[in-house]
């Protein structure tokens, strides 16, 4: 397997009077086709080592690799577009716009990129919520659906423009357990059967138990890193 | 990066249809303000207009008399320019007064294109009928040139211009001097002039009351009665000129004056107390205008600044998606854009609507019936157009910047 996404060192330092370590000098490496699951309790900064890695945030020091590219001296359009075509985001919430339909909300992102032709890319869209199970749903809008449904929504969303990074952020946080296994089957899916480096922040015992790889922090540290499952 | 202008728009539309009510306020805010822009402009520019025809009208378009804006060297200063030592007390030459080669102005005028130069004699005569003496401002003209470049035919309650051709001696006053002498048309009336000579004149035509630009105390005459009357032979010390284009006036009467020195008056600078009047009144209605459409567009600043707070959680996730801070202003400024647009659209139609509606009104002036005068340009639709489209971008943009500002760190952290 190889490393498609690299941390070294990485330090978020929130400046102010005293100044706030959200993540100190944190270094992982996340490879294609692994499913990896960052735990530890609230606040020891595993939400913010996500927004690093995802590029939605900056670092206050060290480096982040993606394809072995150094991105941390990238600018904001630069990063966006990087955002754009590599990375996929689940969050807690399912953020889905709320005066588009689940299939537009699908299609968003693609529309944004704009390298596939109208029908080409409706017809993704319906293949990718057929893969989380929503086909019939494709035209209501979202408050006209469950949470589970809104969350796999997302799901599909994220994966719209077929990124090899997908990132969540308590993907199951809002779910009970019946659509948790559901999401975290999608998830093992992701990395098993379609090769993608799927990184999730978790509360949830079910999704640490699912990934290959479990990192734990602790006060913004990384204290632990197991392999689990067979893996690697 | 921004590939996709048309998803900009599309999210920008589905924002506002999301918040119907405060939509069709700033839609009807800016429609207003247009509206009304144009029923007062075209309303203030129609009775400009109206007014600045009748002034230009009112007399020949340049005057050339023959009065000089600075007095001419006296000979002594004339001969010694440098001279050292100030020469006082010698004998000033006098002048006599009149247009020096008149004939030459006349011709140089005539030979501009669109342009018709007409010789004049003024003076002054006092009157004298029956004990009753009244001081007459007297204008030698040849009558068929004069009618070309002026109106005055039109001004005559009886009788024509060209009779004064047709009579020894005649004479055109106007009704209310005539009034006052108890004279009426083809009367005899005494003249007597400032060199003494005294004729009789015959009134052959009288000019309506109340044409305070030709002067309740003006008469007219034919230039070689007028010359032989005021004892100054074939002089003429006026040449009214009329132009095609009036408000060409300004440069011909300079480049007249320029060859010949002799004063040629516009009539801009003849009438610049009632143009700069213009000019204030112009200057309050754009103000004042421009204010309507200012306020019109807070309208527009409320609702994008309303959906750039309302969706700061979409602008998280658009961010987190691979939206640039451009894609986000762009989506807010569109919302603005369009509701300017089509405020604009509405506020033509109304606009349109006032001016058939103020178009239509009708009231009498001295028994005749008119309608308010409107000018119903089109530079009119740009300029409120244009005016309202500009300050709806401004009053966009201003929220817009703080979708930029959004951290979608913080919204993320915050609903997490």
């Amino acid at each position: 397997m190889t490393a498609l996404m690299e941390a070294r060192g990485l330090t978020r330092i929130l400046p102010g009077e005293p100044p706030v370590t959200l993540v100190q000098d944190a270094g992982l490496t996340v490879e294609k086709g692994s499913f990896t699951a960052i735990v530890g309790p609230s606040g020891c900064g595993k939400s913010s080592l996500l927004y690093l890695l995802g590029l939605i945030d900056r670092p206050s020091a060290g480096t982040l690799l993606i394809d072995g590219k150094d991105v941390t001296p990238l600018d904001g359009d630069q990063r966006a577009q990087l955002r754009l075509e590599q990375i996929g985001f689940v969050f807690q919430f399912h953020f889905l716009l709320p005066e588009f339909t689940a299939l537009q909300n699908v299609l968003l992102p693609m529309r944004k990129l704009g390298r596939l032709s109208k029908a080409a890319a409706r017809d993704r869209a319906l293949q990718l919520l057929d893969g989380v199970g929503l086909r019939e749903k494709a035209d209501k809008t979202p408050d006209k659906m469950s949470g589970g449904e809104r969350q796999r929504v997302a799901i599909a969303r994220a994966l719209a423009d077929d990124p090899a990074i997908v990132l969540g952020d308590e993907p199951t946080g809002n779910l009970d357990s019946k659509n948790s296994e559901r999401v975290i089957q999608i998830f093992r899916m992701l990395a098993r059967d379609q090769g993608r480096a799927v990184l999730c922040v978790t509360h949830d015992m079910d999704v640490a138990a699912a990934a290959d790889v479990r990192i734990s922090m602790l006060d913004g540290r990384i204290i632990g890193v197991e392999r689990q499952n067979g893996a690697g | 990066m921004s590939g996709s202008p048309l998803l900009l728009l599309d999210i920008a539309f589905r924002h506002l249809s999301g918040r119907r009510r405060q939509t069709i306020v700033a839609v009807s805010g800016v429609a207003i303000g247009v509206g009304f822009f144009l029923a007062v402009s075209a309303l203030m520019i129609g009775s400009q207009r109206d007014f600045v025809t009748t002034l230009i009208d009112a007399a020949p378009h340049i005057i050339i008399s023959d009065e000089l804006r600075s007095p001419p060297p006296q000979p002594g200063i004339r001969a010694f320019p440098e001279g050292a030592v100030k020469l006082r007390g010698y004998k000033v030459r006098n002048e006599v007064r009149g247009l020096k080669d008149w004939l030459e102005i006349l011709r140089a005028a005539n030979n501009m294109p669109g342009v018709i130069g007409s010789p004049s004699l003024t003076g002054g005569v006092t009157l004298r009928v029956g004990g009753r003496e009244e001081p007459l401002a007297i204008v030698g003209i040849e009558p068929e040139i004069e009618t070309k470049i002026s109106n005055i035919e039109d001004k005559l309650r009886t009788g024509e211009l060209r009779d004064l051709e047709r009579t020894q001696g005649g004479l055109i006053i106007g009704e209310e001097l005539a009034e006052r002498l108890g004279i009426g048309k083809g009367d005899i009336v005494g003249a007597t002039s400032a060199s003494g000579g005294t004729r009789s004149l015959r009134i052959v035509a009288l000019f309506k009351r109340g044409q305070t630009q030709i002067g309740a105390s003006t008469g007219y005459l034919l230039l070689r009665e007028a010359q032989s009357m005021l004892g100054r032979p074939f002089i003429i010390n006026r040449i009214g000129l009329r132009l095609t284009d009036p408000y060409q006036a300004e440069q011909i009467a300079a480049k007249l004056e320029k060859r010949f020195s002799y004063k040629a008056e516009s009539w801009q600078e003849r009438s610049s107390d009632f143009l700069s009047l213009l000019l204030t009144r112009n200057v309050i209605m754009y103000s004042v205008v421009s204010a309507i459409l200012l306020v019109a567009s807070f309208g527009i600043y409320t609702v994008v600044s309303n959906s750039v707070a309302d969706k700061r959680r979409d602008i998280a996730i658009m961010r987190s998606m691979g939206f640039s801070l451009l894609d986000l202003q762009l989506i807010f400024v569109c919302e603005g854009l369009a509701l300017a647009l089509v405020g604009i659209g509405f506020g033509w139609l109304l606009g349109f609507g006032l001016m058939n509606i103020l178009g239509s009104v009708e009231f009498s002036v001295g028994g005749e019936s008119e309608y308010l005068p409107l000018d119903r340009g089109s530079t009119q639709y740009l300029i409120a157009g244009a005016a309202s489209l500009f300050a709806g971008i401004i009053a966009a943009w201003l929220p817009a910047r703080k979708a930029a500002q959004v951290d979608p760190v913080d919204i993320l952290r915050g609903a997490a």
